[in-house]
């Protein structure tokens, strides 16, 4: 169904809504390890195409398969499996659930992967620079920290994809720096897979590969 | 970790939580003091009910025939007292023994012929094998006859049933002629029934002036009963020896009957089933409706943390999204709300116990008189049937959780 080279395949796939078409039959193969930036401007479909790569959208015709799997053919409860084997998140507003401090909303993830580990959810806290704060609720947390714990549950289980919707889209440039630095970082020591969706070109730089997308399309696809 | 989410969403929720909490609380405590009520009920009721009067008739094993040698047959006095030794002796609250007979009265130029009864009207007897007493007679069993005036206590007094006293224009002091011996009348009775046309005597003098020392012509019984079931009405003669003993153990009228028969030489006990019969109904409808309020307080239970769980949704749909997004199943999420179920349930059903500890003592003292015992094994009853109630109210929850798309929710489309 799928080699090395193509960990991530999209086959014309295509997302229609009542009144909208979000995606227009988009090809994509993304090889492992490789960082995406996806660029466009609001409603080119950016923020549909990871929903449906990371299945919690499906789409209205066209195939996913991811390392293998045909994922458009999961039901419910085997996407969420999927899911968190091989995917992390992070979102633009941080989505930390608010009555958990710092460490537990990590260690969720962990509950939902296999086991919740306090010093293992605490140590990817201290990597991320966090480990001072691992007692605090998010409202106790600044916008740059709120990311970094999301990062860092994103990674705990240490998936094979890291799917970013505008994971900076709410920091200001200094803070923006240090999350991508710290990405980058952890990109570099694990080789997983990001596609990092982003409006900002800055961001976007920091990505290998650039897909531009517009009104559903893959207008152009650039390696750096 | 899944105590923790749940702690910790309660203390972010404490309102709702405390809300679906006095739910099953109040739920509990009704259902639980209902509970109670229906496990004192059969006694209390079955006390109450023997205001009717008696429910058990002993005869002799051929009523009122003559036997081959022209006999009439009779019932032995001595047996009376046996009768507090059955099996369900503590359960016969009364027992009225009656030597009948005829005699003519005759007052003021009429006459007529009437039925002259030996009985008592109020004594009480030593218990058989045991220290005190127990009492017998017709304010034992028949509690609304009236006597004006005293019960007879010789055989120069008689005490005649209100329908005579006023066909007769007679009253207590006065005296009326009984077979040609003019005899004092020391009281009236008024009992509603055909005893409003008889004369009665003190039991002992009847039977020294009949010459039927030692005989009785029947005695009625008034005993406390469990409601009559299908398995009661059975023949205790087609009856395994395993049914039989349960059948012989169980308080129904029929066994209880069948006991007093036993002791009884030469008897034929039976319920009266105007009494006996009426008692099962009552008491069997009164469970019954004490059940269903028991099921419809349960049920509004459920709903009211079915309905504050699903408001709450509303407020948790970015929760439930994201846990959604970082891979948690349909069980995982599932189990969150089930958790939350059972924490409430545990903790409504300790308070509900509590309560019902209270309620039970306040519609005991209401409605019989006295305070009903809380029993201490209701207690893990009452948190586990809460823990199933507060459960199944987070089903149409859990349901709608299911519902929940994470990429519409995180992107704060809903």
């Amino acid at each position: 169904m799928g080699s090395a080279d193509e960990f991530i395949k999209l086959r014309c796939v295509s997302k229609e809504y009542a009144t909208a078409s979000a995606l227009r039959g988009i090809d994509m193969v993304v090889e492992k390890g490789q960082w995406v930036s996806v660029v466009g401007p609001s409603g080119s479909g950016k923020s549909t195409l990871l929903n449906i790569m990371s299945g919690l959208d499906n789409p209205t015709s066209g195939q996913v398969v991811i390392d293998s799997t045909d994922i458009t053919a999961m039901k419910e409860d085997e996407m969420a499996r999927f899911r968190r084997e091989k995917i992390g998140f992070v979102f633009q507003q941080s989505h930390l659930i608010p009555y958990l401090n710092a460490v537990e909303n990590v260690m969720l993830a962990q509950y939902f992967h296999s086991i919740a580990d306090e010093r293992e959810a605490a140590d990817s806290l201290e990597r991320v620079g966090m480990g001072h704060r691992i007692d605090h609720k998010p409202s106790q947390l600044s916008g740059g920290e709120q990311q970094r714990i999301c990062i860092a549950r994103a990674l705990i289980n240490s998936p094979q994809i890291l799917l970013a919707d505008e994971p900076t889209g709410n920091l200001d440039r200094e803070n923006t720096r240090k999350i991508l630095e710290l990405l980058n970082r952890l990109y570099s020591e694990r080789q997983f897979t990001i596609i990092l969706v982003t409006h900002d070109p800055f961001v976007a730089q920091w990505g290998r590969r650039t897909i531009t997308m517009e009104d559903g399309k893959i207008i152009r696809d650039e390696y750096r | 970790m899944i105590a923790t989410i749940v702690r910790r969403s309660f203390a972010n929720r404490k309102k709702a939580a405390a809300l679906m909490i006095a739910s099953i609380t109040f739920g509990t405590a009704i259902a639980s003091s209902l509970i109670v009520i229906s496990m004192e009920i059969g006694g209390r009721v079955s006390r109450e009910l023997r205001a009717f009067g008696a429910n058990i008739l002993v005869e002799p094993e051929i009523e009122g025939m003559a036997d081959l040698s022209g006999q009439r047959r009779y019932l032995r006095y001595e047996d009376i007292v046996r009768a507090k030794t059955i099996f369900w002796r503590h359960n016969i609250v009364g027992i009225a023994p009656f030597l009948e007979t005829d005699a003519e009265i005759t007052s003021n130029g009429k006459s007529e012929k009437v039925g002259l009864i030996g009985s008592w009207y109020y004594k009480e007897l030593p218990l058989p094998g045991e220290t005190g007493t127990f009492p017998v007679g017709i304010k034992t069993v028949s509690p609304w006859w009236s006597l004006s005036g005293k019960w007879s206590d010789s055989a120069d007094n008689i005490v005649i049933g209100s329908s005579i006293a006023s066909e007769f224009s007679v009253k207590p002091g006065d005296r009326i002629d009984v077979d040609g011996t003019p005899l004092k009348i020391s009281g009236t009775l008024d009992s509603g029934g055909i005893e409003d046309r008889q004369i009665f005597m003190d039991l002992e003098s009847l039977q020294r002036l009949k010459g039927a020392g030692g005989k009785i012509s029947k005695v009625l019984v008034s005993a406390l009963t469990a409601p009559m079931d299908t398995f009661a009405y059975r023949d205790p003669a087609s009856m395994s020896k395993a049914e039989y003993e349960k059948w012989y153990c169980t308080g129904y009228v029929t066994s209880i009957a069948k006991q007093i028969e036993d002791v009884f030489k030469g008897s034929k006990a039976r319920p009266i089933w105007q009494v006996a019969g009426t008692e099962g109904k009552v008491l069997k409808r009164l469970k019954v409706l004490v059940y269903l309020l028991c099921l419809m307080t349960l049920a509004a239970s459920t709903l009211g943390v079915s309905t504050t769980m699903i408001m709450g949704l509303v407020q948790r749909k970015e929760e439930i999204g994201l846990m959604k997004a970082l891979g948690a199943g349909s069980e995982k999420i599932a189990l969150i709300f089930v958790t939350e179920g059972i924490m409430i349930g545990l903790a409504g059903g300790l308070f509900g116990y509590l309560l019902s500890v209270g309620a039970s003592q306040y519609i005991g003292t209401k409605v019989f008189g006295i305070a009903l015992e809380q029993r201490a094994m209701l207690l893990p009853m009452t948190m586990a049937g809460a823990a199933c109630v507060s459960i199944a109210g987070t089903v149409l929850p859990i349901k709608k959780a299911m519902e929940v798309r994470s990429a519409v929710i995180l992107k704060g489309e809903q």
